[in-house]
């Protein structure tokens, strides 16, 4: 059957919306939230078949499944988010759970647990993370020791602990990874296999209407069968080639929890009158806690859904673009639920409104499927390798992309974007210079300035094709403007972040020599104009989302 | 047995605002649905199709984006689709509309029962099915509650001022439809939404259902919408308080000065 196409994507989040609006009020929310509790019934019905069958979109056609794409995978994230961020990781669990059968699996295997998954409506959990084994699986302890009848491997068993790991608690099947004698391995356990326990839910933070617990292992024996791709030592390779995937939800999650929260804030914004208009009105508070944040929701939607395209035709991989994506969706998402907070004032911090509740679940989104400090290490890594196999060029010919741009279209910021590379190529060429990546800060940092000036670069680089991204409500001229806003504030945070960190651990270098080089003064002089562009951006919101 | 339901692609309007100073409505990022009276009116008839096995096909008239509506009828059991989609509709009032819809019937051919919302809630005319009735010289019951049929008849509840009425006509006949207050739209599931993309749905211009050009658009409508304007907004009432003889006293005084009373 055809894949699904832009109206039946858009037919499954109304229902999904439609379902959530029927099923999930706000008042369960909070009182799941209130009592630490998985609203177990809700997600098995949202498994049901005949109700939306949502973890079907993973599961390859052959078996059972809709075989989702990348697309529509991230657009339901996004989704979810926006309903409840425990609900969603509950379905993530899933999703991921699923992943080293998707990557690794053998046919057999493939039909054998896929068809369980999808008709009998099974719950999965990913179970990866140890007390000292996090993004660092290296450190793995659970070990997988071989079985032997016969003079052949029959068996495993199966013994030490997993903690943090989502739905699990509640779910029918695990795939574990654990250390075999031919290396690290994906195993299926299944959910009352001797000596296979789970402990208590854990008392989080936020997303408290996802169950969260820790696994135990005691010898537990899983037959050969269980061994994923029936061959060890292919755990990582499993591991990592889904990163790039896996993250790209997670930056779903970032957004769609970052927009219910301005939106909501917004919404509020409306109605609350303060001296004699609503504050909606009132351009300080627009330009301090809103508008900068939906520009970035904007700039990461285009980078999410380019990001998801690639992937369509490469399959896996793409692990620095969908670190980038997960780092800047889900810290935007984090800091304008924050703004939200203290847009809505005494409200926001009550539990009466839902912002409060979205701050501490949105928080998770910075913290799991790699903290962002390991994203930026990753990023850093990644482009790295491309600045110096290039000798240096790698943002160079990018910002000469981006003059011809701008040379067709400069209303999009293409010369801001190009202004901003050429500033990042020689940060990082002072760093090789001065060999001062061995500051681990600034690889963080580095690595963040990549990720900034990289989404700039795609959201102008869509709207200078006059591509709206699907699930954005806004009309190609307010994206420009936005485009315009970002990638001028992306190319001075690269040019004055980097001439912090170049000078903070380079003393000799010449202060004024370098903020020529890096072309402040150029990036600064294309402020001109950015405050009417927020100005503007805020008057479509208020026109956008006024009920 | 063959259904025909009429659909069509509205602006939610929990969110349509009218621009107080242009007279026009604001569009923008407002999300479209399927008019919830139409898709009552679907459910109706996938009801009848479950039980006596008819085929429903829905048409709808409107640009290439209403093929959404389409598909969401599709996903929740309606055998096929027609879109009619082309510049000269547009500008359509209900009188050009329901002509051009008569002849996309004729060209859809065999029909028993037709079903349409009582109305869109973008236009709120509730023209558009009597409309249709007319122009293909059916009989046509209007504002039902309940529509069922077996393969020679309707029987309906048609709501009337004070109650109800139980009629039987025989088909083909034209059916309208509200909906209840409380009201929540079907939706599908996934596998559903997936599956819909394999049935079909038929695209037609003007000149497929050979519709003459004078009778369509903006030259066939006797309807012009002078202007677009929100209601004025409600005068402050007035309270007024006290024991109920003071009250009853007070408002004699209120009606005598407005001279409602002598």
């Amino acid at each position: 059957m055809a894949k699904n196409d832009l109206t039946t994507r858009n037919l499954m989040l109304d229902s999904l919306r439609q379902y959530a609006k029927n099923r999930i009020s706000f008042n369960l929310i909070r009182e799941h939230d209130a009592k630490n509790e998985i609203p177990l019934d809700i997600l098995k019905e949202m498994y049901d078949h005949d109700v939306l069958g949502i973890h079907l979109l993973l599961i390859p056609e052959e078996y059972g499944g809709l075989g989702g794409q990348t697309t529509e995978i991230y657009r339901i994230c996004e989704q979810l988010a926006r309903i409840d961020l425990g609900i969603a990781t509950g379905v993530f669990a899933t999703f991921l759970g699923s992943d080293p059968l998707n990557v690794g699996g053998t046919p057999e295997q493939k039909a054998k647990w896929f068809k369980k998954i999808a008709h009998e409506n099974k719950l999965v959990a990913y179970g990866a993370t140890e007390a000292d084994a996090g993004s660092d699986l290296v450190s793995l302890r659970t070990r997988a020791e071989h079985v032997v009848k016969d003079g052949k491997v029959v068996g495993y068993k199966i013994t030490g602990s997993k903690m943090w790991i989502s739905n699990g608690g509640v779910a029918d099947i695990y795939t574990v990874l654990a250390l075999a004698p031919g290396g690290p391995s994906w195993f299926i356990v299944e959910k009352g296999t001797p000596g296979f326990t789970q402990d208590a839910h854990e008392d989080k933070h936020g997303i408290r209407l996802s169950n969260t617990a820790g696994l135990a292992f005691d010898e537990v024996y899983v037959p050969a069968e269980n061994l994923i791709g029936l061959k060890e030592g292919q755990g990582f390779l499993q591991a990592q080639a889904v990163f790039g995937y896996t993250r790209l939800m997670v930056a779903a999650f970032g957004l769609g929890g970052g927009e219910q929260a301005v939106e909501t804030a917004l919404e509020y914004a409306g109605q609350r009158i303060q001296a004699g208009g609503p504050l909606s009105q009132k351009q300080g508070f627009m330009l301090k806690l809103i508008t900068p944040h939906y520009i970035r929701f904007e700039a990461a939607r285009a980078y999410i859904d380019w990001t998801a395209k690639q992937l369509e035709v490469n399959n896996h991989g793409l692990a620095t673009e969908g670190a980038i994506a997960k780092l800047y969706a889900t810290e935007s998402g984090n800091k304008a639920a924050e703004d939200a907070i203290q847009a809505m004032g005494g409200f926001g911090y009550t539990k009466e409104f839902a912002v409060e509740k979205i701050k501490r679940d949105v928080k998770i989104t910075c913290i799991y499927e790699g903290t962002s400090e390991v994203l930026e290490m990753t990023i850093f890594r990644g482009r790295w390798q491309e600045h110096l196999k290039s000798r240096g060029q790698y943002y160079l010919n990018q910002a000469a992309e981006f003059d011809a741009i701008h040379a067709q279209n400069p209303q999009v910021g293409a010369d801001s974007v190009a202004l901003g590379f050429r500033a990042l190529a020689r940060v990082l060429e002072d760093c090789r210079v001065n060999k001062l990546t061995r500051h681990q800060y600034v690889t963080f940092m580095l690595g963040d300035l990549i990720s900034e000036i990289e989404v700039a670069a795609v959201f102008t680089h869509e709207c200078a094709n006059k591509r709206v991204t699907e699930g954005s409500r806004f009309d190609i001229a307010s994206l420009c403007t936005m485009a315009r806003v970002n990638a001028r504030q992306s190319a001075f945070k690269v040019a004055s972040e980097g001439l912090r960190l170049v000078l903070g651990t380079c003393p000799n270098i010449n202060t004024a020599e370098l903020s020529q080089a890096v072309n402040l003064v150029g990036i600064e002089d294309k402020m001109r104009g950015l405050i009417d562009d927020m100005d503007q951006v805020s008057a479509k919101l208020r026109e956008i989302f006024k009920k | 047995m063959n259904i025909i339901v009429c659909i069509k692609q509205v602006p939610d309007s929990t969110q349509v605002k009218v621009d107080p100073k242009t007279g026009t409505l604001i569009r923008a990022g407002v999300p479209s649905i399927l008019n919830p009276y139409d898709h009552f009116a679907l459910e109706k008839a996938l009801e009848i199709k479950q039980k006596t096995g008819a085929k429903v096909t829905v048409l709808s008239m409107g640009p290439n984006q209403a093929v959404a509506v389409l598909r969401l009828a599709l996903a929740l059991g309606a055998d096929e689709g027609v879109l009619l989609s082309d510049r000269a509709f547009a500008g359509s009032d209900t009188w050009a509309t329901a002509y051009a819809l008569a002849t996309a019937i004729r060209k859809i051919g065999s029909y028993d029962l037709i079903l349409c919302g009582q109305m869109a809630i973008d236009g709120d005319t509730a023209q558009t099915g009597p409309g249709i009735a007319n122009q293909l010289g059916i009989p046509q019951i209007t504002f039902c509650s309940n529509v069922d049929a077996n393969g020679n008849q309707v029987v309906v509840k048609k709501l009337i001022d004070g109650g109800k009425q139980i009629l039987e006509a025989d088909m083909p006949v034209l059916v309208t439809m509200t909906m209840p207050v409380d009201y929540a739209p079907k939706y599908p599931s996934f596998l559903a939404a997936h599956k819909a993309q394999e049935k079909t749905i038929y695209t037609w211009t003007a000149a497929d259902i050979g519709a003459d050009p004078g009778k369509l658009g903006l030259n066939g409508s006797p309807t012009r919408v002078d202007r677009i304007f929100p209601p004025p907004a409600r005068q402050k009432g007035e309270m007024v308080s006290g024991s109920p003889a003071e009250l009853a006293a007070k408002l004699v005084e209120i009606l005598k000065k407005e001279s409602f009373v002598k």
